[in-house]
């Protein structure tokens, strides 16, 4: 007979001003009111009164009657509940303090930081969780929740050394191979909890599905398939804005909650906390986890997020915005997934969940996304090492990007960035290439936009392809070393 | 992994001289393994030896009456520039691209030689033998390779079982390594109903696309007749057919009560415009030895019919990422109607199929295949 490990995800992203035109006027001070949308208060208002409010109460009862279960609660979502629903906040108090509850770590901004390079920027958002939850609620996480439960060899090494005891991540069939997610298994000397998906997703993802031949799901069926489960442990790990929000109070999952404690024992299924789960159970054996997975749609990996050409280029836009970076916060705010996530173009049922979350359609999340960037990038031109190389070097906004054409109209390719540009000119047609030359639209374009004088006249007699490309790649290099 | 010293031989090259696909592969393939080891490419040009992305290129100026003259001639002067850069550091491996450069090859047959061949003179003549002096002479020039090369690669299955039959290459001699592609090229963020209109198309209205040399082989009379039956079910349906050849007059009258534009040759901008743009791609080809039309469909991520031959029939997963048919109007019309039936269904192929671009035909995994080979010389 398997233990359950119940954890909640909860979080709520800054969402970006769909309206956003730059205005120099806008002082440093105000800029997230130009930044973020005044949706953010409004949706976080509505959450916590269908969600956050009425299921924790429920929650709360629920722990005061010895059912225990994980929460992780994201830095943007805390700095929203403080300002908009004190109320909610309190509750998530009570929760934290509570003997039989768990607080998880996770990073501060739910941010994609453990996908760039360098993981120096993830420890510091893991270390500012940490503290704020010490702050807020007198707790220190040993155990960590990545973002989406995002996860490989290198996080879980990273982890490791940051000193926690265990990581969270899903339960992937193809890293799993013929084994069960039910039991702790280790990554680079980390153990490792892995989500049981269908046992999750029957509740997140089919429980109002009437096409499903289990509808209506009640709770002595559920704690019924627990119970027939084998290992040692079953971790189920949810959205927490599945309660009230995705699935609404008149679908029954308020009731089928308040059942679940009862059905479990009626099963001699007992909830346990992560933290015991590591001292009861030990290890089975270990997982190597090359590619990276999460938990997201049915691919389980990153594709969410950095799964078409638009959200690479976002991401590599920010990844590289980290120089400009003096003012670390609204770079921090940009890095939290779900901006990527609203860019996605996805089809079938995983498109549909997509378009769900989304308060907006993909291009122009895109478009929004890249024009807060080039502004923000623009405003720290003047903090920056070098002046003019971070001009030429910086993120641009699709009205100022260069657009590769055909005579006939559009091509397609898109350079947000210089790098984007070396990338691009070797890789276009050479009809679009010779079609620009002809106009002098690089030359014009470097000089213009870019404000790189120097390149512009070391290109302007180039007629060939190969020698123009070297030529900006190489002054490419050169201000990017001025820069760093 | 230790670092090679590598020659390639091929009769055109990217920066260069160029002719068709064998550019391309041979040049990204060249990139691709400079990235380890030392790579030397000896081709023909009118200009300077050049290093781009790390490639050293050699170029010689060849001159003769006819192909095979002119391909001798340039054999000889791959030969001389070879040379001069085999004195210190001798090359590991040498590598020879379709039977242009098998002169060259002869002269340095005691070296680790590899030759792959991209196509056979039997299959560009239309699966039939030829009885002029060139066909003889290129035909020999193919069995006299795959006799002397040390080892021999060939594009897909069905072109290794093509050269094993046609020049008696043993079995155990021949690898079948794929063409890549840089997917990148291909998928382009375009509004597709914009370039439809552009061709005074709805912007809704389903477009097919056909590319390719309108000769019998590529079977684009298939395709026209197909169509015939595919309108009756598709009143919306618009085809495309890029591509110039000997069969356009006829196709053209064929297709008079067709909604078929033939646009002839296109420049490469707009094939990427057109290929983004369109719905569905069709490859009706009668013999194909790889089909590269297949890797550039799958990565605009376009749903794809294709014949049930060659290479094509090797890559293709039929309803997983694409859909085969038989070289025949009937069969083919059916699968063109399956796919519009289904638009959702159809992006879902597509998308399946840049998964296993990505997946299969990157350079890079095939970069690793060639040194494997390359390896299989001195075993």
């Amino acid at each position: 007979m398997p233990a359950l490990s119940i954890g909640f995800e909860v979080h709520q992203p800054y969402r970006l001003n769909r309206l956003f035109a730059p205005d120099p006027k806008v002082k440093k001070k105000d800029i997230a009111n130009l930044y973020f949308d005044e949706i953010n208060r409004e949706l976080l208002l509505r959450i916590a009164e269908k969600c956050y409010i009425p299921a924790t109460m429920m929650i709360l009862d629920m722990l005061d009657e010895g059912f225990s279960c994980a929460f992780s609660l994201s830095g943007t979502l805390i700095e929203q509940l403080e300002k908009w629903s004190p109320d909610a906040l309190s509750l998530f108090g009570q929760v934290a303090r509570h003997r039989n509850a768990e607080i998880l770590a996770q990073t501060y901004y739910h941010s994609i930081a453990s996908c760039f390079n360098d993981k120096t920027e993830f420890v510091e958002q893991v270390r500012m969780h940490t503290s704020l939850m010490h702050d807020l609620f007198r707790v220190d996480p040993d155990i960590f929740e990545n973002t989406e439960f995002t996860f490989n060899n290198d996080i879980a090494g990273c982890v490791r050394d940051m000193g926690f005891c265990g990581i969270f991540t899903e339960g992937v069939d193809r890293i799993l191979d013929w084994r069960s997610p039910n039991y702790l298994y280790t990554c680079k000397d980390i153990p490792v909890f892995l989500r049981n998906i269908p046992l999750s997703d029957d509740i997140a993802f089919r429980f109002t599905n009437r096409s499903w031949d289990k509808y209506p799901l009640t709770a002595d069926t559920w704690a019924r398939w627990v119970a027939q489960s084998p290992g040692d442990v079953v971790n189920v790990f949810l959205d927490y804005e599945s309660f009230g929000e995705h699935l609404w109070p008149e679908t029954g999952i308020f009731e089928f909650m308040r059942h679940l404690p009862g059905e479990l024992a009626a099963q001699n299924v007992s909830t346990v906390l992560p933290s015991v789960v590591l001292e009861d159970y030990s290890p089975v054996g270990t997982i190597d986890v090359q590619e990276t997975i999460s938990w997201a749609d049915i691919e389980k990996d990153t594709s969410a997020w950095m799964g078409n050409d638009k959200q690479r280029t976002a991401f590599h836009a920010l990844e590289a915005a980290r120089v400009y970076a003096k003012d670390k916060k609204v770079w921090r705010y940009l890095q939290t997934s779900d901006h990527f996530y609203y860019m996605a173009s996805k089809y079938g049922s995983c498109g549909e969940v997509h378009s769900y979350f989304c308060y907006l359609a993909g291009d122009e999340a895109f478009g929004t996304y890249m024009r807060i960037l080039a502004d923000y990038e623009e405003r720290s031109l003047r903090s920056t090492k070098n002046r003019k190389a971070a001009k030429t070097l910086r993120t641009l906004s699709p009205e100022t990007a260069f657009h590769f054409n055909s005579p006939s109209g559009s091509i397609g390719h898109t350079a947000y960035s210089l790098d984007q540009f070396c990338e691009l000119v070797t890789i276009v047609p050479g009809d679009s290439f010779q079609y620009h030359l002809e106009r002098g639209d690089f030359t014009c374009w470097i000089q213009e936009i870019l404000g790189d004088t120097e390149l512009a006249e070391s290109i302007r007699n180039c007629m060939e392809r190969q020698e123009l490309t070297d030529l900006v790649c190489e002054r490419r290099q050169q201000l990017w070393n001025h820069l760093k | 992994m230790e670092s090679l010293k590598i020659a390639i031989f091929c009769w055109e090259s990217l920066y260069a001289e160029r002719v068709g696909g064998l550019a391309s592969a041979a040049t990204h393939l060249a990139e691709t393994l400079a990235k380890q080891h030392e790579v030397h490419y000896f081709t023909r040009g009118q200009m300077q030896d050049q290093t781009i992305s790390e490639v050293h290129y050699h170029y010689c100026k060849p001159h003769g009456n006819n192909i095979v003259e002119y391909c001798d001639s340039m054999s000889h002067g791959m030969v001389e520039n070879f040379q001069t850069f085999d004195k210190d550091q001798k090359f590991d491996y040498l590598h020879f691209n379709d039977w242009h450069a098998v002169q060259a090859l002869h002269v340095l047959q005691n070296r680790n030689t590899i030759l792959t061949y991209h196509s056979t003179e039997f299959g560009r003549n239309g699966n039939k033998y030829g009885d002029w002096w060139e066909y003889r002479e290129i035909s020999g020039k193919e069995w006299y390779g795959g006799l002397i090369a040390k080892r021999v690669t060939a594009v897909s299955a069905t072109l290794r079982n093509e050269v094993m039959h046609l020049y008696n290459v043993p079995d155990w001699k021949c690898d079948v390594v794929p063409n890549g592609i840089v997917p990148r090229q291909f998928r382009a963020e375009i509004d597709a109903g914009e370039v439809k209109q552009a061709y005074g198309i709805h912007p809704f209205a389903p477009l097919i696309l056909f590319i390719g040399r309108l000769v019998y082989q590529k079977g684009p009379d298939l395709l026209i007749e197909a169509m015939k039956t595919v309108c009756r079910d598709h009143r919306d349906a618009k085809l495309i057919v890029a591509g110039e050849g000997d069969m356009r007059q006829f196709l053209m009258e064929r297709a008079r009560d067709l909604p078929a534009n033939f646009v002839g040759y296109i420049p490469d901008s707009e094939y990427i415009r057109l290929l983004n743009a369109c719905d569905l791609v069709v490859i009706p080809s009668r013999n194909e030895p790889f089909g590269l039309v297949l890797l550039e469909a799958w990565s605009a991520e376009k749903g794809v019919v294709a014949s049930n031959v060659g290479g094509l029939s090797e890559n293709i997963d039929t309803f997983v990422d694409g859909v085969k048919v038989e070289p025949e109007a009937g069969s083919l019309a059916w699968g063109i109607n399956t796919i519009m039936d289904e638009p959702l269904q159809a992006i879902a192929l597509g998308k399946k199929g840049r998964k296993k671009v990505e997946r299969v035909f990157m350079w890079g995994p095939i970069g690793r295949k060639i040194t494997e080979t390359y390896a299989r010389v001195v075993a």
